[in-house]
């Protein structure tokens, strides 16, 4: 692959990503919308709200907040850039990681009891989604023979049909990472709830729309690792159809569950997830698939 | 030259040691610990420079050796036996009264009538090879500096306590002869000089831990000796095993280079040693030592988890791994540590003593140093050998970070650090990073995990164990790492200007040395790799683990360029955090439902427009997953462990 197409890419990542993001999340609210009887705002609403984030006068409770809002950010960019050069899917997953910790970080840092709680709750969750999330990468690795996004490319054929049960597993991933229901656990989406904003709670103003358009940023990261799965072969289309389908179901899910506890969740993470890679491993070890 | 270099590195902490012990004077003691550290230092950049070579010291010495290993095995009986007069039996006393039996008379009986002749001779005597350099420049760097900060620590330590009369002569005695007693160790090929400093360094974390002689302090280094001894019964049976086998040896590297694969009956003495280096580190489920070692003085802690003692379990693991190759004891070495990161790692989310969380987190990438030896490919030992020295300076420091912690709060908990970084912004900043360099990409500790994971991730149903084994305690560790970092940072916003940090050069300038390391060594991965792992995978007959350039590490299943993700950090995190200064007006207190007394009062208004205080506090989630419930578990599998280690050794499977 030629350095000019190497550097397109990256560009390409880094600006389309949160159009895309911005554009996702405002179908969301209207799909939302629609299924609860409302009208609902304009699909482009998010980047109005975004520009408009950034134009108030910027309030924190803390340094450590705003340094550690401006780390999330530019760590997630890090993880899409390492993505969009083929680099190596499990450290993409490691610089992710260390974007977690410093979105839980910033929280932890506010004597706050809504911060705080949000803060903790979020590191449940990604205990519950780590294990899964980096496991993941193994049978990809056992079936291209390699730990680089660039050996998925050369492998030369779809990986879905063999790997299905892996695919199914980073679903979960995806819904608890996007913090939707029944995984909304340490942030909820409005603030009337009983832990208001739960990690989300004490950023306001331009370092709340930092974090935004970080999320942004982090949801289309996911979907697009979950193209992977279909990105060659005659039937590439389908690597752009497959994750949206998928968000499209955990929208629907989010809107029919109610939110569930912790304990419930790492068990259910841990207990589904971690087995159905683990079948997947030993399906693949076997040469069944 | 070679000679005065080991004399150096081996006899001279333990001659100074042996002058501290006569030093009344504080600052007479202080330039005598500081001299030793220089020199040691200086040794060891002389090792690297020198590479590896063979040395067999006069036949005295092995007759040194020998009367010494049984003074110590003496000692052992006569403090266990006073104990046992003094404060009447306990577990703990009889066990070591039985272990040191143990290991002596079936020693005694086979060097007396058994071998023949006396004394028993390997050649060469010592191998320094690079692996051994590594361990040598961790020992007398990272160990140098813990030295040099207890100096101050200990002062300290004695004022807090009112101790009327002194006892720095008897402390820094052992710590100094600690060093020796490793580089001892490292350097070692005779299994009996190799057993001799194994049973120092025990002599030595037996004294250092008991050296408050509270009770409790008392009874933790009797359950220390007890453990350890474990693994010196391990290490007589070894001996004897590998003198019986048709090999007919002592030395190390004959029993590795002809391997268990060649030599089947070679399988139980290697298993033996593998007892004895869990033992050492301390592992499942006889991790109890090492959390008991908590009483002792925080130097000590940071000795023992870094540079000293648990260290050289691990180092015999991976020096021995060519040797059992597989073999199934590899796969069980590599199931072992893989379990044994899991639970550590989930126990210590339920830990609120700081230095607890650092001990269980201490066990758990032992672990995985172990788990690294049983997989036994070349980018697995590379990893272990890397993880040795990321671990060792980053774990180095967050204990002194505790004892310098602990000198301004008088406390171990938690909860107690609370806000830390607006009282002390300094410390708790370089704590902060010195969890981040043990937690996140791209410091060392992590690109090693890295590699452990791509390594583990083979064909068959035992590497899918392990690689689970694996994912799963990494994302424990997030849990309990950030959660302590972010208790030292939470804090309301402060009205008015805050007093300054005391700034106490011998803590202050330690820990920014072993931070600048921990960043330094990091970014500079790619040289250390070619400088000493490199070579020491060659000395040990493995192949290429990593190809290097611009900076980044391929193997041939991935690829890890650090130096941009220390750019972004250094961009998103360090300049933000150091230039950035939030105006007044700016701050705003934390959100209390519109309830807030004023700012920074971390005080809201309650029922009856009562001023009610602000309280925050950690997860634990001490009911699900605390020592009381998991132990009930975690206790048993490792016996199971152990049992199921002398079933495959004793009746190998093909």
């Amino acid at each position: 692959m030629s350095t000019g197409w190497l550097v397109g890419s990256v560009v390409i990542a880094v600006i389309v990503a949160p159009l895309i993001g911005g554009l996702l999340r405002g179908i969301d609210r209207k799909l939302t919308a629609h299924m609860q009887g409302r009208i609902g705002p304009p699909i482009i609403q998010n980047f109005y709200d975004l520009i408009k984030l950034f134009g108030k006068k910027p309030m924190v409770a803390g340094k450590p907040q705003l340094v550690f809002a401006w780390g999330y950010l530019f760590l997630i960019i890090t993880a899409v850039v390492f993505f969009a050069l083929r680099q190596d899917l499990l450290v993409v997953l490691f610089i992710l990681g260390f974007a977690g910790v410093c979105l839980v970080l910033g929280a932890l840092s506010v004597k706050s009891p809504y911060s705080q709680l949000g803060g903790h709750r979020e590191l449940l969750q990604m205990l519950a989604y780590e294990p899964i999330l980096l496991l993941a990468v193994i049978p990809i690795a056992l079936k291209t023979g390699g730990f680089p996004i660039t050996n998925i490319f050369e492998y030369g054929q779809p990986l879905l049909p063999n790997l299905w049960l892996t695919f199914i597993a980073l679903v979960i991933v995806l819904d608890i990472v996007m913090k939707k229901s029944p995984f909304d656990i340490s942030s909820s989406e409005h603030a009337h709830q009983e832990i208001v904003r739960g990690v989300l709670t004490e950023y306001s103003g331009p370092y709340l729309a930092i974090i935004e358009l970080a999320h942004w940023y982090e949801l289309v990261l996911l979907l697009a690792i979950l193209g992977l799965f279909w990105i060659v072969g005659s039937l590439w289309w389908l690597s752009i159809l497959t994750p949206l389908a998928i968000w499209f179901i955990l929208l629907i899910t989010d809107n029919i569950c109610t939110r569930l506890t912790w304990s419930w969740m790492v068990k259910f993470a841990w207990g589904v997830g971690i087995s159905l890679i683990a079948l997947n491993i030993l399906v693949v070890n076997l040469g069944w698939m | 030259m070679v000679a005065i270099l080991l004399a150096l590195a081996i006899g001279f902490p333990i001659l100074t040691g042996v002058i501290c012990l006569g030093i009344k004077n504080h600052k007479a003691r202080a330039g005598v610990v500081s001299l030793t550290t220089l020199v040691l230092i200086v040794t060891s950049i002389l090792f690297l420079r020198q590479g590896s070579f063979p040395y067999s010291p006069p036949p005295t010495w092995d007759w040194v050796i020998l009367v010494l290993d049984y003074v110590i095995l003496a000692y052992f009986l006569f403090v266990a036996i006073r104990d046992f007069i003094q404060r009447g039996m306990s577990r703990h006393n009889v066990l070591a009264i039985i272990l040191t039996l143990a290991s002596g008379i079936p020693l005694a009986v086979f060097e007396f009538s058994k071998a023949g002749y006396l004394p028993l001779e390997a050649e060469p005597t010592l191998y320094i090879d690079h692996l051994s350099i590594v361990m040598c420049l961790i020992i007398s760097i990272i160990g140098s500096l813990i030295c040099v900060y207890a100096i101050r620590y200990m002062k300290d330590h004695e004022e807090h306590l009112h101790v009327e009369k002194t006892n720095q002569p008897r402390f820094f005695f052992f710590m100094l002869i600690f060093l020796g007693a490793m580089n001892g160790l490292v350097f070692s090929n005779n299994l009996l000089w190799l057993a001799f400093f194994w049973e120092m360094t025990t002599l030595c974390c037996y004294a250092l831990i008991r050296h408050d002689e509270t009770p409790i302090a008392i009874t933790n280094a009797f359950r220390a000796l007890w453990m350890c001894l474990i693994g010196g019964v391990g290490f007589t049976l070894a001996i004897i095993f590998a003198w019986n086998s048709p090999l007919h040896t002592l030395s190390l590297m004959t029993i590795i280079e002809s391997g268990a694969v060649a030599c089947p009956v070679l399988l139980l003495p290697l298993a033996l040693l593998c007892l004895a280096g869990f033992t050492k580190s301390a592992q499942v489920p006889i991790q109890g030592w090492l959390l008991g070692a908590m009483v002792a003085p925080t130097p000590v802690s940071a000795l023992l988890h870094s540079s000293t003692m648990v260290n050289a379990g691990v180092y015999l693991l991976l020096r021995i791994a060519p040797g059992f190759q597989g073999t199934n004891l590899s796969t069980f070495v590599a199931v072992y540590g893989g379990t044994v990161f899991l639970v550590t790692s989930i126990l210590a989310i339920s830990q609120s003593e700081g230095k607890r969380v650092l001990a269980y987190s201490t066990i758990g990438n032992l672990g995985l140093i172990i788990l690294c030896a049983g997989i036994n490919t070349p980018l697995a030992i590379a990893c272990g050998i890397m993880l040795i020295i990321f671990h060792a300076i980053s774990k180095g420091l967050l204990f002194l970070c505790a004892g310098a912690i602990e000198s301004h709060i008088w406390s171990r908990n938690i909860e107690d650090m609370e806000g830390l970084a607006a009282r002390l912004p300094i410390l708790a900043g370089i704590t902060i990073a010195g969890m981040l360099s043990m937690l996140v990409a791209p410091f060392g500790v992590l690109i090693t995990k890295w590699g452990a994971m791509e390594a583990a991730s083979g064909i068959g149903v035992w590497s899918t164990l392990v690689v689970i084994l694996l994912m799963a305690g990494s994302g424990a560790t997030t849990v309990f790492w950030t959660k302590w970092a972010g208790r030292l940072l939470c804090h309301s916003p402060l009205p008015g200007p805050r007093k300054p940090e005391p700034i106490i050069p011998l803590y202050h300038g330690v820990l920014i040395l072993l931070i600048a390391c921990a960043v330094v060594f990091s970014i500079l991965i790619t040289p250390i790799y070619n400088g000493v792992v490199a070579p020491a995978l060659a000395e040990a007959g493995y192949g290429v683990a990593f190809t290097t350039g611009h900076w980044f590490l391929k193997s041939p299943i991935g690829i890890f360029a650090a130096w941009p993700i220390f750019v972004v950090v250094a961009l998103a995190l360090i300049i933000p955090s150091l230039r950035i200064r939030t105006k007044p007006e700016e701050s705003q207190a934390a959100y209390m439902c519109g309830e807030n007394v004023e700012m920074g009062a971390d005080e809201f208004v309650a029922v009856a427009d009562e001023r009610t205080p602000l309280k925050t506090g950690g997860f634990y989630v001490e009911t699900a997953l605390g020592e009381k419930n998991l132990n009930r578990f975690v206790i048993p599998i490792g016996i199971v462990f152990l049992i199921v280690l002398f079933a495959i050794s004793v009746f190998p499977l093909p």
